[in-house]
């Protein structure tokens, strides 16, 4: 079953005399369940992608449907509901709020949407993410691969549709980055999640289901 | 190692500013309030100051720093020229009238010269001085009016007057006039030199009175700084002395402008006063260092990486701090000029509603004084100095590595309930918890000026004014002099004043009170006398007042001030012990007077006779003079000069007996209304008063009337009559404090209000840059919010419940606070502050409620508004 489609995606970029085309035509779909990894070089497109994918930012033309919806009918505040109950984000820079705990971080999102808290699920993915310790503590008072497991428990406790992953090991060292890598896979398969993750770590994209590379605003390669 | 890199810091300095115009904005205005405040405020003194100058200035009857008196033509062209003198004026004395209507109006005929005229006020406001070689004479209004002229150019009138014991009679032609000036000791007709020597030449006058005929030269010195001490210099530069005239015939008596030696307001201000211009100073200093530092702590907070950056290349700590100097005298050098022509435009402006509460001060006075911008300018100076001194200390210490991690929040130690989940409420206050200081400091800031539109509003709500009115007026009317209501004169009316008023009819009841001053003494112990001048006067003085006369028992002579009352007089006194019945039935009977303190109850210190004492008036009829070092006595008082001493003590003279057989104390507006020190106050029966002194001089008239149409009628023609038939004579009415209660009540009102709006504009501009840059430094984090699904409209309200926690907080702070002040001033039981009873007025809260409502929502949804026109990628990417 097809979770996320794009069909022939295009955002221009206009200042002056200049056109950047920061995503030129990009068509692909992810099956529920699938972990792709999106790779290219810096500038290639590949953070407009998912934003677009997240609906952060509306794209020139072409639309993206995640469960079916085409998401860019929605207003902007229905598309922020959407987004929150539909998308899980983690970010290259955690993105926690300084003045939030742990516990308060990942449940963040339920509590915007006014919803009741399935503890045990929230235990559960914390538990599973090592945090079981720290979810009193401010995010100043953790490391910062523990920032991101926070992230990625942030981004799963609304069981969304798909995460989406935007370098989520950039700011950190190489050994906790495979942790947390490690993390973020097994998590993904325990909930049967579906996950679109932006690294320019081939590594990395090696482990994914699929890998998808993107040059100059295109899908180069796909396999 | 000294290396020049003075530029390099002023350069970053400068570029940083550049790059955050809206805070510029904001400091700069900051600091212009604080000018504004301070600037006001001085205006304010300094214009009292000047004012209380100038009415000092119209008692002496001249602003000259001092004068040479009774000069030959010789001597007048010797001093003119020396060098410390900057200007000279010439006044040559002709001669006085005595004769009706001249018997009660002091006034001299005699030439002055340009600057003489100008610097003792006589300068005509209409017409010229006189010309010479012309019979043309100017003179003030109340002169003309006793002539009966009509002030108009040309007019003729004639003019008996005394010449050195010789009589004339004169013709001149009015060629100029001034308004009469009910301060100023003596009124002047002058006239041209060439008209005052033909009358010398024509009377052969030879000045054997040693005055007329001489030259009088006034002088404005180079410098104010040391008047006596150059006035008595300029003499010895000719081989004169101003010492005594006994010490050779080189004398020449000079006088010393005593307007500048005592003009000082500052010498002449208690101890309430000086405190409350203290506490409004640190009130101003603490209004503007609330928002001084604020401005630079958020500034510094939000550019710490910044900080660090130039830490880890190398900035030393001072290099930073002086940076954030050159910042603040930047933003400084912008607001300080803008604060004060701002300022001194408010000052101008309060300046007479504070002027017109304070007695014995020109009205109309504004003070251009430098001080006051200077002064202004050197205290807001201060203010931005010690409010950016922490600041740059942060940035100072901030070390490279922390400076990259650094968030404003501050790690809290205490555990926190588990599975506590965030809710828009809970983050918002966890928003406000991150910069403690920054809350703390927009809170107060904020609360300021509720504060103090709440103390302003419960100081004027405060005050009864029926409570007032009766505590001051004890009868309708009091009819007297009018220096006696300036507390300055002891002229009396006429018993033809208090039968023009009986005639109006209406009066209910009604009693005069019959005055003797100084002419009558008593005999103290030298203790109790010691201790009375003593408290107002230093030891040398005290001692040099204490050798004088004594009687055969030893005890010494102290002026007494005595009340010859009516029945209704003696019976608005508080009598605190005794029966003040008995002095109505003309047996020796006296009431000793005491001072009350604030609650009324008397002071057992302020007299020395209690009750069934006998004690002996003596009624002097012919006082003597005499040298007190010397013993030697003067045959003429007239011929003492001015430099020698002298004393008196009574030659012929009464005594007479009375037993006290009361103790009173008398109300204020039926008392003498000044204190002569030594001198305790008796009263005694109008009858017996007038019997034993043998005078009938009347202090005062004091009435009730029948009803409040009567009242009216009365208010009415005493109006008329003061104003227009007797201009000497003057009235006081309930109406009268009541006006002075509105009009204080009044200024305490504009005063305060004026000064809360200008904290309130600095409590809400502190307030705006705090949520303003709170949400501008929060806009990565904010987009985050929203991109993990956060919807416009509850990070609007998240921001909005920010906005408003503020308020609540500054609405509850103030209410607390000023609870709080009004409980210690209320406890404060003692002067005015007495006869205030404080109310919260809830005004002042209606008035700032909503409209800090609407500011708690508005501002965050604008500034949210600006920070959205970035998207959500685009506000994420930001570098901070």
């Amino acid at each position: 079953m097809t979770i996320l489609k794009t069909e022939d995606l295009k955002k221009y970029y206009v200042s002056g005399d200049n056109t950047v085309k920061a995503l030129d035509g990009v068509s692909l779909s992810v099956e529920d369940g699938e972990f792709v990894a999106v790779v290219g070089t810096s500038g290639s497109g590949k953070s407009t992608l998912l934003h677009m994918l997240g609906g952060l930012d509306r794209p020139t033309e072409g639309r993206v449907f995640v469960a079916d919806k085409d998401i860019f009918s929605l207003k902007d505040e229905e598309l922020t509901i959407f987004r929150r109950r539909k998308i899980g984000f983690v970010f290259q820079s955690f993105n926690l709020v300084p003045t939030l705990s742990v516990y308060e971080n990942v449940t963040l999102p339920i509590e915007l949407d006014g919803n009741s808290i399935d503890e045990k699920h929230i235990d559960s993915i914390i538990e599973t993410l090592g945090l079981s310790e720290r979810v009193n503590n401010l995010p100043s008072q953790l490391s910062g691969g523990q920032q991101q497991r926070a992230a990625i428990a942030r981004a799963l406790a609304s069981k969304p549709a798909i995460i989406l992953a935007d370098e989520p090991t950039g700011n950190l060292d190489s050994r906790t980055s495979q942790d947390v890598l490690g993390l973020l896979k097994v998590t993904c398969r325990k909930y049967s999640q579906t996950m679109v993750m932006i690294t320019h770590n081939e590594e990395i994209a090696q482990t994914a289901d699929r890998m998808i590379r993107i040059e100059d605003g295109r899908i180069v390669s796909e396999h | 190692m000294k290396v020049s890199n003075r530029k390099c810091i002023r350069r970053l300095a400068f570029r940083k500013m550049k790059a955050s115009r809206s805070a510029n904005i904001i400091a700069v205005l900051a600091i212009a309030l604080t000018a504004v405040l301070f600037t006001a405020l001085f205006t304010i003194v300094m214009s009292a100051a000047y004012g209380y100058e100038q009415t000092n200035f119209r008692k002496v009857g001249g602003y000259a720093h001092g004068g040479f008196k009774y000069l030959t033509e010789e001597q007048f062209d010797e001093l003119k020229d020396d060098p410390l003198i900057k200007e000279y004026s010439e006044r040559i004395f002709v001669g006085m009238p005595f004769d009706a209507p001249f018997d009660k109006l002091h006034t001299e005929i005699s030439y002055c010269d340009e600057n003489a005229a100008e610097w003792m006020y006589l300068t005509p406001e209409e017409g010229h001085l006189p010309a010479e070689n012309t019979n043309e004479a100017a003179t003030d209004t109340r002169i003309l009016s006793l002539l009966g002229v009509t002030p108009g150019i040309g007019a003729e009138f004639t003019v008996t007057f005394d010449v050195d014991g010789t009589e004339t009679t004169e013709t001149f032609t009015l060629c100029g006039w001034w308004e009469s000036d009910e301060a100023s000791p003596a009124h002047h007709l002058l006239i041209p030199k060439s008209r005052a020597e033909e009358i010398f030449s024509k009377l052969g006058t030879q000045g054997l009175d040693g005055m007329t005929g001489t030259y009088n030269m006034d002088v404005m010195l180079k410098s104010s700084a040391h008047i006596t001490e150059d006035m008595m210099q300029i003499p010895e530069n000719h081989g004169y002395q101003s010492e005594s005239r006994s010490e050779g015939d080189n004398f020449i008596p000079i006088g010393v402008n005593w307007g500048y030696i005592e003009a000082n307001l500052a010498e002449s201000m208690d101890a309430e006063n000086i405190l409350a211009f203290a506490a409004i100073i640190l009130l101003i200093i603490f209004t503007g260092y609330l928002i001084i530092y604020n401005v630079f702590r958020i500034s510094v907070s939000n550019d710490i990486r910044h900080y660090g950056l130039l830490k880890t290349i190398g900035t030393t700590g001072r290099q930073i701090r002086r940076m954030i100097f050159i910042q603040a005298m930047s933003l400084s050098a912008a607001g300080i000029p803008i604060g004060l022509i701002l300022g001194y435009g408010i000052g101008a402006v309060l300046t007479p509603v504070v002027l017109s509460e304070l007695n014995g001060i020109q009205q109309d006075a504004l003070s251009v004084s430098p001080v006051i911008f200077i002064g202004a300018a050197l205290f807001s100076l201060v203010t931005v100095m010690i409010s950016c001194l922490r600041p740059g200390m942060i940035a100072a210490r901030v070390s490279p590595i922390e400076a990259l991690r650094y968030t404003e929040s501050v790690p809290s130690k205490k555990v926190r309930r588990k599975k506590k989940t965030a809710s828009i409420p809970r983050m918002a206050a966890a928003n406000l918890g991150r910069s403690k200081s920054k809350t703390v400091t927009t809170i107060a800031s904020l609360s300021l000026a509720v504060i103090l539109l709440n103390l302003s509003f419960a100081f004027a709500n405060g005050f009864d004014i029926n409570e007032y009115v009766s505590s001051n007026a004890v009868t309708d009317f009091v009819v007297s002099d009018s220096g006696y209501f300036r507390s300055e004169s002891t002229e009396h009316i006429t018993a033809d004043t208090v039968d023009m008023i009986n005639a109006q009819g209406g009066i209910s009841e009604g009693g005069a009170t019959y005055a003797k001053v100084s002419a009558a003494c008593e005999y103290v112990p030298e203790d109790y006398f010691r201790k009375t001048v003593g408290m107002m006067n230093d030891t040398e003085t005290v001692d040099f007042l204490t050798e004088r006369s004594r009687n055969e028992n030893g005890l010494i002579e102290s002026t007494v001030q005595l009340y010859g009352m009516d029945d209704f007089c003696l019976d608005e006194l508080f009598v605190s012990e005794g029966d003040i019945e008995r002095l109505k039935s003309g047996d020796n009977c006296i009431a000793a007077v005491y001072d009350t303190d604030d609650n009324g109850s008397p002071d057992p210190e302020s007299s020395w006779a209690k009750l069934g004492d006998v004690i002996t008036v003596r009624y002097v009829d012919e006082m003597e003079y005499y040298d007190p070092l010397t013993g030697k006595i003067y045959d003429d008082p007239e011929k003492i000069s001015d430099n020698e001493p002298y004393s008196t003590r009574p030659l012929k003279y009464r005594d007479v007996e009375y037993e006290v057989a009361a103790i009173v104390s008398v109300p204020n507006s039926l008392s003498y209304r000044y204190k002569i020190v030594p001198g305790d106050e008796f009263v005694l029966g109008s009858d017996v008063f007038r019997r034993d002194s043998g005078t009938d001089s009347i202090l005062y008239y004091a009435f009730n009337m029948e009803d409040d149409a009567s009242i009216d009628s009365m208010e009415q023609f005493l109006a008329d009559y003061t104003e227009n038939i007797e201009p000497s004579a003057a009235y006081e009415s309930r109406q009268t404090y009541a006006e002075e209660f509105s009009s204080f009540t009044r200024m305490i009102t504009v005063c305060g209000v004026s000064l809360s709006v200008i904290v309130g504009i600095v409590g809400i501009l502190n307030f705006s840059n705090a949520i303003l840059t709170g949400i501008f430094a929060r806009r990565r984090e904010l987009a985050m919010l929203q991109s993990i699904g956060m919807t416009g409209h509850q990070l609007k309200e998240m921001l909005i419940t920010e906005g408003l926690y503020y308020t609540a907080g500054s609405m509850s702070a103030a209410a607390v606070l000023t609870a709080l002040l009004i409980r210690i001033i209320s406890s404060a039981d003692s002067g005015v502050l007495s006869m205030f009873h404080f109310r919260l007025s809830p005004i002042p809260f209606l008035i700032t409620v909503p409209m800090f409502i609407l500011l708690g929502t508005l501002l965050p949804v604008l500034t949210y508004k600006v920070c959205s026109k970035q998207t959500v990628v685009e506000r994420l990417s930001i570098e901070n």
